[in-house]
């Protein structure tokens, strides 16, 4: 149905606020067995979600209630669907707070690229990998999508952003007789970087030859652990997620702004910015998705919490009035530069099977895939056994390069450190 | 009563079948998927109460399958379709002709596949459920959770916050071909209580979660389970770390799911045999476990949130036993892998939507129970530690490997449990040494059907699993 009718029910509906999004979306995927096509799709979808606000009768507090309007929907089941969600709102009590008003202009709409040459330049990189008899790629998928984001709401915005994005999954082999291993690789990128692609299939490669020669991880009981920016943004997200109004709000960080959250080692003074744009990231809508235009913002200010970011609903709570949801970030303060980072006996992480840090307890965890022990006086080649530990006590020892690397929608230091991680051998 | 199936669906299934009609003049194999799947999402704590009409499983699309010269493509869309048929096909035809012209100019080759059988088959199943998700009376969940949520920040010092929450979705699908006919509707529903507390500096949260194929009456279940929320906050609390070793441990049956799911799981998902990245598919036939190791997988062997009566390829559902008395005997397979590998699917090719390609997946995976008791194994371990509730997993069917990320682990020291607690725990291991050091089963099994299922990091499902308490020795750290 017609988003002008939505918005004329949306009008007519008695909520007290309300919010429209209506985002198409036009995808390619290719699925790939070696470099045979396994399957191709396409998708043409249209997503349209309304929430509506209702306040209680003395104005302090406020519900809201959401639900998703299919294009197939006739008018007369969508007007049914609102007046519901009007009464679901009705119910809930929250603090009252009011939506976002327009802000300055968005910059003019970027032209989207042609995802069919995007897909042509992701398939050619993929054939261009340093492939040989003993590491090649076993199966891949592409995705490419361009998106059109319409955000509408009752105090008069009425934005539109464009924006694409597109992911590859590939798993490349690495075999000697008798033993073949394989890694895992997941790219999310705005369009295909062919340099960037080629570069990650190589290091993936040779990182796939190295596994082969690979030993068990020993008991090393407590250790430095050195991520590459690759296997390192848990411990960056964990800090972003802290600094989430809607963790600060509902009790999940007890950091407070000016507290000083990241200590400052002789490794570096971390700062974090959310950032307005990255290249290439998939994360660079002009506006968020509840229509506030996206800024540069310090998040956390050489070590010192600065600024609360996220939704509007929980930045009310916390008296932020000019809040946004950042889409991009970047890892800025460190002092070490690659050398000095394995200057001293380290673990070094390169493949995990999941690492995670909780952003409640800073509780970390991890399967080692594939490790370098750095013991100063060699290298050894390492797989098993996990890391472990908590953030919390580690933080002190966290050091990191000043140079970085991106990762999306992040740019983080080319390498992370944290001494003192517990670590439990494969034997 | 019976979960009525979608009117939507079945006024829009003419329009449907000529788009199948008119695409099989063009097409070796046409079929389509459609959906129509409805339900709301619950959350209310103290900070916090949200309500919609939607969950991470509701859904309204199609999703047409083709075939030609051995290629499968698929065109997902959501956009009305019953004023034209006609036009609508032949949207469908020009876009995936262009894109296969498209990939010809690349110089790519098909991964060639045979035909896809279409045997005739009709089918329309509306499971038994209790209330439907869209008649539950929300203001009443909402009050009694409301109630529930000021219990939980009453019971205890140091609460700052406990949620209710509760998801419920009617799902609908049809399945369409030139021959086949399927239509099933069921309602499911999961929840959970969610408490977080602080004591001396350490902050922690712990749930109970619930997921039956029932509809919005699990509420009166999420509401019996505070107390036992509360106890595992506490024992999170007071948890110190483990020492990393090798140790003998009792699993609790949610553990063994979490082991089932994650061992031999994903380890015989059969497209990964097609694209030789499991190494399950060399050991058919072959000891893989302890004769007490019987494990099942498929849509009917349980009556849980995974449980269909056929899959997003128009498969019949069925039970499949994977794991027998310790020997690998076969495993779980999609249509299309079942045809490359010429054997037959098993029911368990699904999508996470409708906009998403399907991949073999698992539903219902479970150990069988034995004759033991949790007692019993805990009075046979001199030191060792129960192992009890899961938050995450992952697969490696590549080499075995397995990653557990276990809740809490509870020290035994001869025979008894001391009262000291260790969170969170990491286990990990070689799979068979894992399940051949299964000792003891015990006798009754459980099933968990809170979580959801990725494949790699993407591609969420609905899956459950579980089994019974299990003695084995394990690497934990």
């Amino acid at each position: 149905m017609m988003i002008e009718s939505l918005i004329s029910i949306l009008k007519a509906s008695g909520a007290d606020a309300w919010e429209l999004t209506d985002k198409v979306t036009e995808g390619l995927e290719f699925y790939f067995i070696r470099h045979a096509l396994d399957q191709n799709r396409m998708k043409r979808v249209e997503h349209i979600r309304v929430k509506v606000y209702k306040k209680s009768a003395d104005g302090s507090t406020v519900g809201s209630a959401a639900s998703e309007i299919p294009p197939t929907a006739d008018e007369g089941s969508a007007r049914l669907l609102i007046a519901r969600l009007v009464d679901e709102a009705g119910l809930l009590k929250n603090p009252v707070y009011t939506l976002h008003a327009p802000g300055a202009a968005l910059p003019p709409e970027e032209e989207l690229p042609d995802p069919n040459a995007v897909a042509a330049d992701f398939i050619r990189a993929l054939r261009s990998a340093d492939e040989n008899e003993n590491a090649d790629i076993n199966s891949y998928e592409i995705f490419v999508s361009n998106h059109r984001r319409r955000f509408i709401n009752s105090n008069g915005i009425d934005v539109m952003t464009a924006y694409p994005s597109s992911m590859l999954e590939a798993v490349v082999n690495a075999r000697k007789p008798g033993h073949e291993i394989e890694l895992y690789r997941m790219l999310t990128s705005g369009t295909c970087d062919p340099g960037e692609i080629k570069r990650t299939l190589d290091e993936a490669l040779a990182c796939g030859r190295d596994r082969l020669r690979a030993v068990p991880t020993p008991a090393l009981g407590r250790t430095a652990l050195v991520l590459p920016a690759r296997t390192a943004s848990p411990v960056w997200e964990y800090y972003i997620d802290r600094t989430d109004a809607a963790f600060k709000y509902q009790g999940l960080s007890d950091w407070e702004l000016g507290q000083r959250v990241i200590p400052e080692g002789p490794g570096g003074n971390a700062t974090i910015r959310a950032l307005k744009k990255l290249d290439n990231s998939s994360a660079n809508a002009a506006c968020d998705p509840e229509g506030a235009p996206v800024r540069d913002l310090t998040v956390i200010d050489r070590g010192i919490a600065a600024a609360w970011h996220g939704s509007r609903q929980f930045c009310a709570y916390l008296g932020i009035e000019d809040s946004f949801i950042p889409g991009n970030y970047g890892v800025s303060g460190g002092t070490m530069t690659e050398s000095g980072i394995f200057a001293s006996p380290c673990l070094e992480v390169a493949e995990f099977s999941d690492f995670q840090v909780d952003p409640i307890t800073g509780s970390i965890a991890g399967e080692i895939r594939l490790g370098y022990l750095h013991d100063g006086s060699g290298t050894a080649i390492v797989t098993g056994g996990s890391v472990s530990g908590s953030m919390k006590e580690l933080a002190p020892g966290l050091s990191f390069t000043g140079s970085t690397r991106q990762c999306d929608n992040m740019l983080l230091p080319a390498f992370t450190r944290i001494e003192n991680v517990s670590i439990t051998g494969a034997v | 009563m019976k979960a009525p199936f979608s009117s939507y669906l079945d006024s829009a299934a003419p329009a449907l079948k000529e788009i199948c009609a008119l695409l099989s003049a063009e097409y070796d194999y046409v079929s389509i998927l459609s959906t129509d799947s409805v339900g709301f999402s619950m959350r209310i704590g103290q900070r916090n109460k949200t309500v919609s009409e939607e969950n991470l499983t509701t859904e309204r699309g199609n999703v047409v399958r083709v075939c030609r010269g051995g290629l499968y493509s698929e065109y997902a869309f959501n956009m009305p379709i019953s004023a034209s048929p006609a036009e609508t096909a032949g949207e469908i035809l020009r876009a995936l002709s262009q894109q296969e012209k498209a990939i010809r100019s690349l110089g790519i080759e098909p991964f060639t596949t045979p035909v896809l059988d279409d045997e005739p088959l009709t089918l329309r199943t509306e499971f038994e459920c209790g209330i439907l998700p869209e008649e539950a009376d929300r203001a009443d969940l909402v009050r009694r959770f409301s109630a529930l949520s000021d219990r939980g920040v009453r019971a205890r010092e140091g609460i700052i916050d406990c949620q209710a929450t509760l998801t419920s979705t009617h799902v609908c699908k049809m399945f369409l071909s030139p021959h086949r006919d399927l239509r099933q509707s069921y309602v499911y529903s999961e929840g959970n209580v969610i408490v977080l507390g602080t004591e001396n500096g350490k902050t922690e949260m712990a749930r109970m979660g619930y997921a039956e194929r029932l509809g919005p009456e699990l509420a009166d279940r999420i509401e019996q389970g505070l107390d036992e929320a509360l106890d595992i906050l506490r024992d999170k609390l007071h948890a110190g770390s483990i020492v990393p070793g090798e140790y003998d441990v009792v699993v609790s049956p949610d553990v063994a799911g979490l082991i089932a799911h994650e061992a031999f799981g994903h380890g015989v998902e059969m497209d990964m045999f097609v694209k030789k990245r499991a190494l399950g598919a060399e050991y058919i036939g072959k000891r893989v476990g302890s004769d007490l190791v019987t494990m099942h997988e498929g849509a009917l062997s349980a009556v849980n949130v995974a449980s269909y009566a056929f899959d997003d390829e128009g498969t019949p559902a069925c039970d499949t036993v994977e794991i027998e008395n310790g020997i690998l005997r076969t495993g779980v397979c999609d249509a299309l892998s079942a045809a490359r590998l010429g054997t037959q699917p098993t029911g368990n090719g699904k999508r996470e939507n409708y906009e998403h390609k399907v991949y073999t997946r698992m539903t219902n995976t479970l150990f069988d129970a034995g004759k033991d008791t949790r007692d019993g194994m805990i009075r046979s371990i001199k030191y060792g530690f129960f192992l009890d509730g899961t938050e995450s997993g992952m697969e490696d069917p590549k080499h075995w490997g397995i990653q557990c990320i276990v809740e809490r682990a509870y020290e035994i020291r001869d025979g008894r449990l001391t009262g000291r607690v260790f969170s969170p725990i990491v286990m990990t291991g070689y799979v068979p040494d894992l399940l051949a050091s299964v000792s003891m089963t015990g006798s009754e099994q459980e099933v968990f059907g809170t979580g959801y299922c990725g494949k790699g990091h993407k591609e969420w499902v609905k899956v459950s699993d579980g089994g019974p308490y299990m003695k084995m020795r394990a690497r934990l750290g």
